[in-house]
């Protein structure tokens, strides 16, 4: 039997979603018809508010509901500083950290020809322009430690250095807590090679 | 180590199949087309999560069913482990001891297996693909970071090639420094793949050639050379490496960019067997071909007990019957007593060798085995 069309229509917008395919999408769908219609109403205003009212940050390309974003104009945050991320979600989790005060800028990706993302694809030319302020005095580049954005490090790097402002990549290896014998032989091997004289 | 026993799920032709192992022999026997091959693969697959026959995974499902299972129970010098290779049309999951393993390189080498297949018999005289392919299997199960590297290295060289091509056909625009990123990514996967690849070859030829000078009764010296893509030498280290490799690149870069791919690498790398310094690729005999198969699959088995600690497992799948009466009494001498050893052969008759009066017998017919003993 065919679901009713309304229904099927939910559960086809619940399979958009990253990893939910079509089991957990029915799920979800008949979980909505049970629900209250005022919860139901909330839901689907915060989706669309959330699509609406958040922007990217025109200076640092963030998300935002206020343009330049509240990091950008927090005149309190150290504006020597830049870390630059992948993704706006790697800026939540630095900023879960709470130890870091500098700028940010996001790149919304990394360089992959196999997906068709060269250097001009994602926010690099953007971040050179912001660099030709002066202000900046240390940019540190925290993409993701594999192949994608270790090549997305080393080309800004390479861009930056001539300009003679400072570039730092964040370390990588064991994870703080860990004990060293459940570590892998890669990441053991990595933290080898990123040692440092004490 | 030894396998106790293996349960095979859907795979290939056979449906539901549990069988127990003996420590040392066991002789697989069936006719033409009846799953012997198909047995001795899924042990293969058990150690090393892939087939030696195919790289389809999907091939390896029974036919109409969604999923394939190998699971296994062995003993080795730790203890007993449980493994477990699932394919399904998503993709492979492993286990050990019932715990997933999200990496490969993290269950590949819990198992160490030598295979000799009719296909081995190419190593000689095949294409340069099936010597570096023996290299990757043969190096993977002993050297997890050695598997790191060449998965590293293929990813990238896929990124590079992708946008050689890009520039090539113009869709991006030359970009220096982004060549030379990717060449620089390329480089440093290249080198601990060169520098891995001399010292495995190294000990390889020190254990093949006693073994190859001993099945030749003496009148054979066999010499493994690694013919990397790149004149460099084993005395280098990795910095000397690295800068060799920077200027080759050079060298070739406005060729790369013309031919929209990358030109020099592991991927190009090749070996040589010398006997009584000929190359037998060009200049051996069929059976001095077959003669340096046989003595580097012994040899890999001494490689992989030095290395481990422990002898692996050895597939003797259809060969016995290609080696004259002298080899096959060496090898059965060989392994005799240390070595667990699966053989597949469509009759024990004419083989006269202590070891199969010890054997477990079993007698495959159409996907079923009977047992005797």
């Amino acid at each position: 039997m065919q679901y009713p069309q309304p229904i099927a229509k939910l559960i086809d917008g619940f399979m958009r979603l990253p990893g939910i395919g079509p089991k957990t999408a029915a799920r979800l769908a008949f979980y909505v018809l049970d629900m209250k219609e005022d919860d139901v109403l909330d839901f689907a205003k915060a989706l669309v508010n959330a699509k609406r009212q958040l922007s990217y940050c025109s200076n640092c390309h963030h998300i935002t509901d206020t343009d330049p974003c509240r990091i950008c104009d927090d005149s309190s945050r150290d504006q020597s500083i830049l870390c630059v991320v992948q993704e706006s979600k790697d800026v939540m989790a630095m900023e879960k950290m709470k130890e870091y005060t500098g700028q940010y800028h996001v790149l919304h990706g990394a360089i992959s020809p196999v997906d068709g993302i060269g250097p001009e694809d994602i926010y690099i030319p953007d971040l050179l322009k912001r660099l030709q302020n002066d202000v900046i005095q240390e940019v540190i580049i925290a993409t993701n430690p594999n192949i994608e954005g270790e090549a997305t490090a080393m080309y800004i790097s390479r861009l930056i250095k001539p300009t003679g402002i400072k570039v730092t990549r964040i370390a990588h290896g064991l994870p703080v807590g860990g004990d060293l014998e459940y570590a892998d032989e890669v990441t053991l091997s990595k933290a080898i090679e990123g040692r440092r004289e004490l | 180590m030894y396998i106790k026993n293996i349960t095979i799920k859907n795979y290939r032709n056979y449906h539901d199949l549990t069988l127990n192992f003996q420590n040392k022999i066991n002789v697989i026997i069936g006719e033409n087309a009846q799953g012997k091959t198909n047995l001795m693969e899924a042990i293969y697959v058990l150690a090393m999560a892939k087939s030696h026959r195919t790289t389809k995974d999907k091939e390896l499902i029974r036919w109409d069913q969604s999923f394939a299972k190998v699971e296994g129970h062995l003993e080795n010098r730790h203890g007993p482990l449980q493994m477990e290779v699932v394919f399904s049309h998503k993709g492979k999951k492993v286990k050990l001891n019932h715990l997933e393993k999200k990496r490969l390189s993290d269950y590949i080498g819990s198992c160490n297996i030598v295979m000799f297949a009719p296909e081995d018999l190419n190593l000689v005289k095949g294409s340069p693909q099936v010597r570096r392919r023996f290299l990757d299997m043969e190096m993977g199960q002993i050297h997890s970071i050695y598997l790191y590297h060449l998965s590293q290295y293929y990813k990238i060289m896929k990124q590079r090639n992708q946008w050689l091509k890009d520039v090539q056909q113009k869709k991006k625009k030359q970009d220096t420094t982004m060549l030379n990123v990717m060449t620089d990514q390329l480089i440093h996967s290249a080198c601990h793949i060169i520098e891995k690849r001399f010292a495995f070859i190294n000990k390889l030829q020190r254990w093949a050639e006693p073994i190859h000078r001993e099945i030749s009764r003496g009148l054979e010296t066999l010499k493994v050379k690694y013919i990397p893509s790149i004149n460099v030498s084993e005395e280098m280290d990795l910095s000397t490496l690295k800068i060799i490799l920077q200027d080759e690149f050079q060298r070739l870069q406005e060729r790369e960019l013309h031919r929209g791919t990358t030109l020099i690498g592991p991927h190009r790398d090749d070996l040589q067997f010398l006997v009584n310094d000929r190359d037998i690729h060009t200049f051996g005999s069929q059976g001095q071909q077959r003669t340096t198969a046989l003595s580097i699959k012994l040899a890999e088995i001494e490689l992989i007990y030095e290395k481990v600690g422990e002898y692996p497992i050895l597939l003797l799948d259809d060969v016995l019957s290609e080696l004259d009466d002298y080899r096959q009494s060496h090898l059965l001498s060989t392994i005799q007593g240390k070595v667990q050893t699966f053989v597949t052969t469509t009759s024990v008759e004419g083989i006269e060798h202590s070891t199969l009066r010890e054997a477990k017998i079993y007698h495959v017919e159409n996907g079923k085995i009977k047992v005797n003993k």
